[in-house]
């Protein structure tokens, strides 16, 4: 049976939405949806890499790439018709994956379960819920099409969920993805820092400058080209990604913070995720702008955007150890056009258009796994 | 026999001479009165560099001296800008004006650490 392969990449359109059409909204709210998105990566690690590792392991050589362009589809699959098309084209059985969660699945495992159960559809799920991961069959991809919606949730139409009892969190929680954190750089999980290790359960990564009074308590993990002006503490349980600058004085503690972020000098950022001007508070919830307060910013990137590829961006060519090098092989039709100038290493399309008609908006990307 | 509170609501988003008002009014508090003064900023959205600035100061006015200087955030926002910039380790915060006024009744009955922690701690963290 023909197996296919999608990863559906939350829309980067909700966070600009969030990020720069309604800046003080934001600030105002508490408890809001998540300012940051799945890409961002996690000590060093690519959630989607670690996704088309297992992916490759399952023996497929290329997988479809797509965003999820509507609120509505975060939490929801992929369109229909989409679906569809993607049966048309011969695939029999489709492994959908909401990046979502990281999860530590032997894909091989659920597919196993999914014959042996001979459901339609099968969601993998834990004890918290849906992992976002679901193995569909031919027909349950033909009668999407055909009716234009979803099959109702495999529990509802009596079809057994895959328990995954491994290890998973949700990355789009703070919560859970400073948890991930911890487990990772305790080695509570499979997930390793990406950098050297300096000193037991400390990882710092490429280019990283750090002034000699900075003091670093483990386990922590600062990322490449990251900055810590003198005086600053990071850790314990504290992570911060690549190109970043900690200001003079500032304490990170139990924390992370997302690429290209600025902290001020003499903060006090603990058990908190900042993303550029804004952090979210992991106790309380709250999400605070720090901008007018010059807390904190944007570290704009001096290298041009790959634009249009938005957050489908594929992962750049580098071939780290143990993970799949990756190429654009082919956009679709309706990818190319919507997007003219943004795939430099995309080649037209030889594959049949995955881009069904009706979803216009939701490009799709197929990427060759080496 | 009661002490009477100052309460001063914070000059938020407001203009320099706003500023220097409260700067001011917290001076002759501070420095006449001797009654406990609650600085409100409830009705500010959010805390701008200026404000920061304000308060920083405030806190600078109220060190070394007897009288109690307690803030009132008003929102979640505001109270974790205050952990960030470190001033809710020298000041109390609170989340309303009633909370604060309930502060020297509390104290009353509880050593003053105990109050300080107990005043603190967030959700979940017990």
């Amino acid at each position: 049976m023909e197996l296919g392969a999608v990863v559906v990449v939350p829309a980067r359109e909700n966070l600009m939405s969030i990020h720069e059409a309604q800046p003080l909204a934001l600030a105002a709210s508490e408890n809001s949806r998540p300012f940051y998105f799945s890409r961002m990566p996690i000590l060093g690690n690519d959630v989607l890499q670690s996704w088309m590792e297992r992916i490759r392991k399952l023996g497929l050589r290329s997988l479809w790439l797509t965003s999820s362009s509507r609120a509505e589809s975060v939490d929801g699959t992929l369109d229909s018709s989409a679906l569809a098309e993607c049966a048309r084209q011969g695939v029999e059985r489709l492994l959908v994956i909401q990046l979502k969660a990281y999860a530590e699945m032997d894909l091989a495992d659920l597919l196993r379960f999914h014959c042996e159960s001979r459901n339609l559809v099968t969601e993998a799920e834990d004890a918290r819920g849906h992992l976002g991961v679901c193995l569909r069959d031919h027909l349950a991809l033909r009668t999407a099409g055909e009716r234009y919606a979803f099959a109702s949730a495999p529990t509802e139409s009596g079809q057994t969920p895959y328990q995954f009892r491994g290890y998973a969190k949700r990355i789009l929680s703070a919560t859970e993805r400073q948890e991930l954190v911890g487990d990772g750089l305790t080695g509570a999980c499979a997930m390793r820092p990406l950098g050297a290790e300096i000193r037991e359960q400390v990882w710092v990564g490429e280019g990283a400058n750090l002034a000699d009074s900075v003091r670093v308590i483990g386990p922590s993990y600062i990322g490449a080209r990251t900055i810590v002006q003198a005086g600053a503490t990071i850790g314990p349980f504290a992570s911060v990604e690549h190109d970043c600058v900690i200001g003079c004085g500032t304490t990170v503690e139990r924390s992370t913070v997302l690429p290209y972020s600025y902290l001020a000098h003499g903060l006090l950022i603990r058990h908190q995720l900042v993303d550029g001007g804004y952090l979210e508070d992991l106790s309380w919830g709250a999400v605070a702008d720090l901008r007018p307060a010059g807390l904190g910013s944007r570290i704009q990137r001096h290298e041009a955007r790959r634009q249009g590829l938005r957050d489908t961006d594929v992962p750049s060519r580098t071939s780290r150890a143990g993970s799949p090098e990756v190429a654009l092989a082919s956009a679709p039709a309706r990818a190319r056009s919507s997007t003219p100038s943004s795939t430099p290493s995309a080649t037209p399309s030889s594959t049949p258009s995955s881009t069904p008609s009706s979803t216009g908006s939701q490009p799709w990307l197929r990427v060759q796994l080496r | 026999m009661t002490i009477p509170w100052i309460i001063l609501p914070f000059p938020c988003g407001s203009d320099f001479a706003d500023r220097r008002g409260l700067r001011k009014d917290l001076l002759i508090a501070l420095r006449v009165s001797g009654s406990p003064v609650i600085v409100d900023f409830s009705s500010c959205g959010t805390l701008g560099h200026a404000d920061i600035d304000l308060l920083l100061e405030c806190v600078a006015q109220a060190a070394g001296r007897d009288t109690k200087v307690l803030f009132v955030a008003g929102s979640r926002v505001n109270r974790v800008l205050l952990e960030v910039t470190r001033i809710s380790s020298l000041v109390p915060v609170f989340n309303s004006v009633r909370e604060a006024l309930a502060y020297p009744q509390i104290a009353a009955e509880n050593d003053d650490e105990v109050l300080r922690t107990s005043q603190f701690q967030k959700p979940g963290s017990a």
